[in-house]
């Protein structure tokens, strides 16, 4: 279980991206976060493993409490947590194959990780994890040689060597076709529904919000203002989210 | 002010402007003391000189000698010497003179027979009592290794008085060609050169590689000691880049002396200011999202340097290195001329000593190594990046 507690992030700059932000996220949910441009996705997903530090409140997981975990102890979160992120960052000029294995650099004898020395059942789980996204054929390619779907899978590769409990996804696939979208939607799914990994998934589209979220939270200026179920966003809400003039554009 | 009154200032000002520009023009043609006539009058100087560098003195064969001396006195005493006896056999070369006593200017008759045919040579008078020799007439053997030549008594003879030598000698080459002189200093050299700017390289990437996270604007810390640092940093490279590599050279040419060291010295302050910068820009330009990527998936710091870090430095740093070696190659042979070793300083000297030939020999050297190292290196380049 994930709770957040009156999350608030200022930035240096005095933004306030998240403005007393609570809720909580069972396991095995497929959370969906929708809002405008700057209403603080990015800025709540970040928060949860820290890659930017909250101002105030709190990010409890499965009791313990992130917010307040040491340098090392947050190690040992974040290899649980995978995230996935828009521009899918890899890195460009190393291998598929080495970026899929960074995955896995929470788990392994660091010194021996340093010289680039990977144990065989590491490179075989690499190997494995490159077969479900279907790119295995691609493993000793350069990253930046794939094309923006590929990297996408690349990307989700490097998160499942986590074995995560918990999925961040940061409009994973707001770089994408719409049928690269659902095919790259669908993986995340399947851990989802098939391995119990809890996803928390901003996203742009409410069509794919609504297709592919168990819940859904509504941000806006950096307050929720809409929680609960896909279906329960009418017309009324989806206006109050996105602003009047706002028109529903379907992804299919 | 009406409409006149400002067609007539803009008028006035461009007036101004085409009057400042003349003067400028007149003052730099005085100061650049241009004489074109001159690029005509001279040109017959350079012909040799041009003609001279465009045949490269690149190989030789070694040369055979051919001698044979007989004497003569001058001036006569009354009893004339009888020539020694030729040592050889018959059939070895020979040299008589005639008359066989003589006085300044008098008139003779060199000739010679069995030396090798068709091969040209050159009298020589061995003055009495001296080292040296006068050298004189040259002359041409005939199909039977036979030469005549008319000429007269050097007036040397006369003052050391008593008997003299007559040489005639004829030289050829034959044998295999074998690389010249100036062309086994040179691959020396140019090979010293190339290992010279190796080494500089080396060691002012070195120092380059740490300084350049200083002058990386998103490395340092936004902070009053972290502009600072920058700022200083990035203030060095410039102020670096801007100090001619010779003076450089000089410099330490006069604190370690001549040679090769002075040149790596030189060469490597030259490297650490433009690899710096360069690397600087290279750091700064290194994305966040993959090192954000690989820091949430648990790695610890050395971790997220080595995996999300290095991949984005490594290839650009080599490539910029490698360009680095390229121009520090092409700036040895200039800073060579100046003390710093290599290729440059024998180039100097044998323009100093006007051995256009060999100096061509150099010149070449320096254009195909250069040619080559550009080449290679974008090539390098282009594979890296
Ligand atoms: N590093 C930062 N420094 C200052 N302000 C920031 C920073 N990152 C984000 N912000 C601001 O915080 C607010 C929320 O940004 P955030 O990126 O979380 O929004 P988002 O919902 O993810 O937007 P998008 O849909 O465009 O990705 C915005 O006003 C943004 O300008
Ligand atoms: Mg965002």
């Amino acid at each position: 279980m994930l709770e957040i507690q009156n999350l608030t992030k200022i930035y240096e700059d005095g933004t306030l991206a998240l403005d007393d932000v609570s809720f909580t996220v069972e396991d095995g949910e497929f959370l969906v976060v929708i809002g405008l441009s700057g209403s603080g996705k990015s800025t709540l997903l970040r928060c949860i493993n820290r890659l930017v530090e909250p101002t105030s409140g709190r990010v409890i997981w499965d009791g313990e409490d992130i917010t307040a975990a040491s340098q090392e102890e947050l190690r040992k979160i974040r290899r649980q947590i995978g995230m996935i992120f828009q521009q899918f960052n890899l890195v460009k000029r190393s291998s598929v194959m080495t970026n899929v294995l960074s995955g896995r650099l929470g788990y392994v004898n660091p010194w021996l990780s340093l010289a680039h020395q990977f144990p065989r059942e590491e490179r075989e789980r690499a190997m494995h994890n490159l077969e479900l996204v279907g790119i295995a054929g691609k493993a000793q390619n350069r990253a930046d040689e794939l094309s923006g779907g590929q990297q996408q899978r690349v990307g989700i590769a490097r998160a499942l060597m986590q074995n995560p409990k918990l999925m961040l996804a940061d409009e994973p696939v707001a770089s994408l076709d719409p049928a690269t979208s659902h095919s790259v939607l669908k993986y995340i799914e399947h851990l989802n529904r098939d391995q119990g990994v809890t996803v928390l998934c901003s996203l742009h589209f409410l069509s794919l919000a609504r297709r592919y979220g168990t819940r859904i939270i509504a941000l806006k200026a950096g307050q929720i203002v809409f929680d609960g179920l896909p279906e329960e966003i009418d017309d009324h809400r989806f206006k109050e989210i996105y602003g009047e003039e706002a028109v529903q554009v379907e992804v299919r | 002010m009406n409409f006149e009154d400002k067609t007539w200032l803009q008028r006035g000002r461009w007036l101004l402007l085409i009057a400042l520009a003349a003067g400028m023009y007149v003052w730099s043609w005085n100061a650049a003391g241009m004489q074109p006539s001159l690029l005509i009058e001279g040109a017959p100087k350079a012909r040799g000189i041009i003609k001279d560098l465009l045949q490269p003195h690149l190989f030789t064969r070694p040369e055979e000698i051919q001698e044979a001396e007989t004497v003569i006195e001058a001036p006569c005493s009354g009893s004339p010497p009888s020539p020694a006896p030729d040592e050889g056999s018959s059939d070895g070369p020979a040299v008589q003179i005639e008359p066989a006593c003589a006085s300044a200017e008098d008139p003779v008759m060199v000739s010679g027979f069995g030396f090798r045919p068709n091969t040209s040579g050159r009298l020589h008078w061995a003055p009495a009592g001296m080292q040296g020799r006068l050298r004189d007439e040259q002359f041409t053997t005939d199909a039977q290794g036979a030469f005549t030549v008319e000429t007269t008594v050097p007036p040397l003879l006369e003052q050391q008085g008593g008997v003299s030598g007559v040489v005639a000698q004829v030289e050829w080459e034959s044998g295999a060609l074998q690389p010249s002189e100036p062309l086994r200093t040179t691959i020396e050299k140019i090979i010293e050169t190339v290992f010279l700017a190796l080494m500089a390289t080396t060691l002012g990437g070195i120092i380059a590689v740490p300084l350049s996270f200083l002058g990386a604007r998103n490395i340092m810390p936004r902070t009053p000691a972290g502009n600072a640092v920058y700022g200083l940093t990035r203030g060095f490279f410039n102020v670096m880049r801007s100090i001619e590599p010779i003076i450089l050279a000089t410099i330490f040419a006069i604190w370690v002396g001549f040679g090769p060291f002075a040149g790596v010295l030189a060469l490597s302050i030259v490297t650490i200011a433009s690899l710096g910068k360069l690397y600087s820009e290279a750091a700064e330009s290194i994305q966040e999202g993959p090192i954000e990527a690989v820091t949430a998936t648990g790695a610890n710091r050395f971790q997220v340097v080595v995996y999300g870090v290095v991949p984005q430095i490594v290839p650009p740093y080599t490539a910029f290195t490698i360009y680095q070696w390229d121009i520090n190659v092409r700036i040895s042979t200039i800073i060579g001329f100046v003390g710093g070793g290599g290729v440059g300083f024998v180039l100097r000297n044998w323009i100093n000593q006007t051995r256009w030939t060999w100096a061509s020999v150099a010149v070449w050297a320096i254009v195909i190594v250069v040619w080559l190292m550009d080449y290679t290196s974008a090539r390098v380049r282009e594979a890296i990046v």
